[in-house]
């Protein structure tokens, strides 16, 4: 019995996803990720039940554990009840951690994940308002989202929105109070440790990559290479 | 004149027992609940291992209960069931009052449900058919066309439907899927010669005599075709064709495979039938609703309740070799209480 | 494909959802991409069905897009779930309505295992009580917004100016609809209709007179993927699980595709655009694409309300040829106009794209 495996079981999810899988395919055979990337959560739900420390620790610092795309299709499924989604969602939360998480390329996307959404959820009350939706960063979202973006307030205010404004409505601003307790919220339950843990293995692993570093923003170099590195190295 | 056994249920099991019981002097009464004898075994054409026709073993049963007097009660159904000291006085719809000194529940297995498996498809696509509606298709003996009016070229069966499904609420083996999988797969070999037919199961449980034979026969002989993975879903093109999605997990990638027909092996289940005599009699049931016996190794077939026994599939689901060895065995069980011989009460040393 | 089996299958999975008095919750992506279907939502319930709901200013994001892309935990998540509780319960509300199909697993999903694990709810009150002194009751009956638009469906048929029938030809249009995974796919009696042939949004399509077309990939995701699309270098993966959904729905033609989760109605129009862009690619008629709609643009266009306030402009895909489709009549000197009349700049044609 490993000690990692001890650590696993701490996460209530990894107790809900987790019962006994007899390799039957039936995860694999729907997961959007196994179709585009070298990813069978059969494979990793099989490996997790061996409970052998070493593969545990090789799974925490892979690739693999971030190929999952979240769309909980393997619980509808599963004939033994396991849900592989939710052991994944075990195993990257103790890869952040254990700061396993930067020995991998997608791994290491969490620094984004948590300067762009992260930060917006604190600053703002929103995980992606439009306005933090910069086409600049998302061309894929077309002319139309420039045009959104470059107008807001009058698309907003003939869309009946409310835009950054008191009261009620679409993207009105969250008031401050509201914002206070959420962060309250973060402090009691581990939220800003987590976000501490993603921020100092990512500025280490920076120092190590030779690659500059901010405390804050979007503008540095590590940001803008784990934001949009591929290796291509990922596919099946 | 002898002690009287009522027997519950007229499939093989049912026919079985009460001739062997009525051979050893008892009168016996079976009760069965459709207008004729022989359960299940009236659908299933021809049989595994060895092939032979269903409706040989029917005749075998009927021969059995023309030599013996049994009393069969058709279309009969039972509203209630009283234990009066040492006997019980079963009541019937109409009525009638019927006094057995031992009962035999043999109230057998239902097919699972397919549409319970939504993802399958079965109720919606057409060409998604079950491993019964096969053997009516089998039985037809015309030229094997798919429900939309193909001649099937690429075939799919899938093992394990209503089986080893949490998500169904089965947790067993229904331990007669597998090599029925194997024998239809062969069947429709040998009459759509040029068909590709594909076996999708998880483990193939080719126990009993001549299974495994079988087995190799299906690939070395007909070029049956086996990959290990369950389906995770069905779905249907525009030409009414089906879309499996399952994982060869002997090579770990996902798989799409487009099939003509499909033939989903639906396991067994303890019938609704099994069901309301266990709450009439308050007998132990299983998790899974099949009936329990008082002890797996030395009391099977036999109940919680003094006097009634039970045999065949209502205890678990069984193939019709093991059907025939355990209605036999429930009658040496019956006989031993009805004789009150001593063997009766061997106790248990822990 | 026999509708009864499917109608069979529905019978299984009809939840209880409530009549009136309901507490909302918006959704960060629709509102952020789609504000005119929430308006559209509350206005068809305040002011069309008479309902009561309250549209709370003091609700934050749930942070389901942090908690699926691993940086938000589940404890944090489930607190803050928990303070939207206690605020409804503040309001004198016990019936939610949740906008958003992320939000709306993800409150299933911690509601369940509340249940299952009742420390785990003891361990939240003890953390929402600590971070913000306050206590919450659990929903009596939860919702997500296309379940009020399914239930009173019928009262939108009665009330509808069109039908989803071609007038000229008499035909109903082809439409394919798309649930979005975390709808039912982790607890299918949260459901209308379960999670493999589910009812919510095809009962709105039969009731308003169109045709539901199945295709071999609409379970399928949409290719969010949370940090698979979040992340610039990941978004292969999500635009190619759309572009799978697109390739085997196309020989159906649909005319439409009606989608629950505001994510997968944003992923579902921005992905047609980029696939034309990257391979010359356009999905639908003539190659103007495949237009998205939300169920409220649905309701709201079948009502008679103008596309430009339902926000149909501010697509990728442009929603001209279905109005036209449908009879709507619409007014094109409208389309870019600010609430006070002014014109605005008309958004650049992609090259691809058929406008």
């Amino acid at each position: 019995m490993g000690k990692l495996y001890d650590l696993l079981l701490q996460d209530i999810r990894f107790e809900e996803g987790l019962n006994a899988c007899m390799n039957c395919g039936v995860c694999t055979a729907i997961c959007p990720a196994a179709e585009f990337y070298k990813y069978d959560p059969r494979e990793i739900v099989d490996t997790i039940q061996t409970k052998d420390e070493e593969k545990t620790e090789a799974l925490l610092k892979s690739e693999t554990i971030w190929y999952c795309g979240q769309c909980m299709s393997c619980k509808t499924r599963c004939p033994r009840g396991n849900t592989p989604a939710l052991v994944i969602m075990a195993l990257r939360t103790l890869s952040q951690k254990l700061g396993y998480f930067t020995d991998s390329e997608k791994g290491r996307q969490q620094f984004a994940i948590k300067r762009t959404v992260g930060e917006n959820i604190l600053k703002y009350g929103y995980c992606v308002p439009t306005y933090a939706v910069d086409p600049k960063m998302h061309p894929e979202q077309g002319p139309i989202w420039e045009h959104i973006f470059n107008n807001i307030d009058d698309v907003m205010d003939r869309l009946g929105g409310n835009l950054k404004k008191k009261g009620s409505g679409a993207l009105r601003e969250i008031h401050q109070k509201n914002l206070d307790e959420l962060d309250k919220i973060f402090e009691v339950t581990g939220g800003y440790k987590l976000y501490g843990e993603i921020e100092n293995y990512s500025e280490k692993k920076a120092g190590e990559m030779g690659l500059e570093f901010k405390k804050e923003g979007i503008d540095n170099e590590y940001f803008r290479h784990v934001y949009t590195c591929n290796s291509d190295n990922h596919g099946k | 004149m002898g002690k009287k056994v009522v027997v519950i249920g007229g499939g093989i099991t049912g026919m079985e027992a009460s001739v062997q019981l009525s051979a050893l002097g008892y009168s016996v009464t079976v009760l069965e609940k459709e207008s004729q004898l022989g359960g299940h075994l009236n659908d299933w054409t021809v049989l595994f291992p060895n092939l032979r026709k269903g409706n040989e073993i029917v005749s075998f049963l009927e021969h059995g209960l023309e030599l013996q007097e049994v009393n069969v009660i058709y279309n009969s159904k039972i509203s209630g069931i009283k234990k009066i000291n040492k006997h019980y006085e079963i009541v019937l719809d109409n009525q009638k009052q019927i006094i057995a000194d031992a009962i035999l529940v043999a109230t057998g297995f239902d097919l699972f449900d397919a549409h319970r498996k939504e993802e399958f498809g079965y109720g919606i696509y057409e060409n998604v058919i079950t491993s019964y509606d096969l053997e009516k298709i089998f039985a037809e003996k015309g030229e094997i066309k798919t429900p939309s009016g193909i001649n099937p070229k690429r075939i799919g069966f899938i093992h394990c439907v209503g089986s080893r499904d949490e998500k169904v609420n089965n947790h067993y083996c229904s331990n007669v899927c597998c090599v029925t999988g194997v024998k239809q797969a062969m069947e429709l070999k040998t009459l759509i010669p040029d068909a590709e037919i594909f076996n999708f199961y998880m483990d193939m449980r080719m126990f009993d005599t001549h299974f495994e034979e079988l087995y190799l026969e299906s690939q070395k002989k007909y070029g049956i075709n086996f990959i290990r993975g369950r389906l995770s879903e069905a779905n249907e093109t525009i030409d009414k064709r089906i879309i499996l999605k399952v994982e060869d997990t002997l090579t770990s990638r996902p798989l799409k495979m487009t099939v003509d027909l499909l033939v989903l092996l639906v396991g067994m289940e303890p019938s609704k039938g099994t069901k309301e005599i266990a709450k009439l009699l308050n007998l132990k049931m299983r998790e899974s609703g099949f009936l329990k016996p008082e002890d797996d190794h030395t009391l099977s077939n036999v109940s919680n309740m003094p006097g009634v026994f039970f045999a065949g599939t209502c205890s678990g689901p069984m193939s019709i070799k093991y059907t025939f060895t355990d209605a036999r065995a429930a009658v040496t069980k019956i006989n031993c209480y009805l004789k009150e011989y001593e063997l009766q009460h061997r106790i248990l040393l822990n | 494909m026999k509708d009864e089996g499917k109608k069979q299958i529905w019978k299984d999975y009809q939840k209880d959802i409530a009549d009136d008095h309901y507490y909302y919750v918006r959704s960060c992506i629709r509102q952020s991409f789609f504000p005119a279907s929430e308006e559209f939502f509350l206005r068809l319930l305040k002011d069309d069905l008479g309902k009561d709901v309250f549209d709370d200013p003091n609700h934050t994001t749930c942070t389901g897009i942090g908690y699926h892309s691993d940086i938000v935990s589940f404890e944090t998540i489930m607190t803050v779930v928990a303070r939207h509780f206690s605020m409804m319960k503040e309001s004198g509300y016990k019936n939610i309505i949740i906008s958003c199909v992320t939000s709306f697993g993800i409150y299933t999903e911690i509601i369940e295992t509340w249940k299952h694990f009742p420390e785990v709810l003891a361990k939240t009150r003890e953390n929402l009580f600590k971070a913000t002194g306050r206590e919450f009751d659990i929903p009596e009956n939860m919702a997500h917004a296309s379940d009020i638009i399914y239930k009173f469906k019928d009262e939108i048929a009665q009330k509808a100016k069109y039908r989803l029938v071609n007038p000229i030809t008499g035909k109903p249009l082809n439409i394919v609809e798309h649930i979005g995974c975390h709808y039912s796919k982790m607890f299918p009696k949260y459901g209308v209709g379960g999670a493999e042939f589910p009812e919510v949004l095809a009962g709105m399509i039969d009731a308003w007179g169109g045709k539901v077309i199945d295709y071999p990939e609409r379970r399928h995701c949409c290719g969010f993927g949370f940090r698979q699309y979040l992340v610039q270098a990941n978004r292969g993966y999500s635009i190619a699980n759309s572009k799978k959904k697109f390739d085997s729905m196309e020989p159906y033609k649909p005319d439409l595709i009606l989608a629950n989760c505001p994510g997968c109605t944003m992923f579902m129009d921005k992905w047609q655009y980029t696939i034309s862009e990257m391979e010359g690619k356009t999905y639908g008629e003539n190659q103007q694409g495949i237009p998205v709609l939300t169920y409220e643009e649905l309701a709201g266009l079948v009502m008679g309300y103008n596309p430009w306030d339902l926000g149909l402009q501010y697509h990728q895909i442009q929603s001209e040829p279905l109005l036209h489709k449908l009879g709507i009549e619409f007014s094109i000197e409208d389309k870019y106009k600010t609430r006070d009349g002014r014109q605005m700049p008309i958004p650049e044609c992609p090259a691809n794209i058929n406008y």
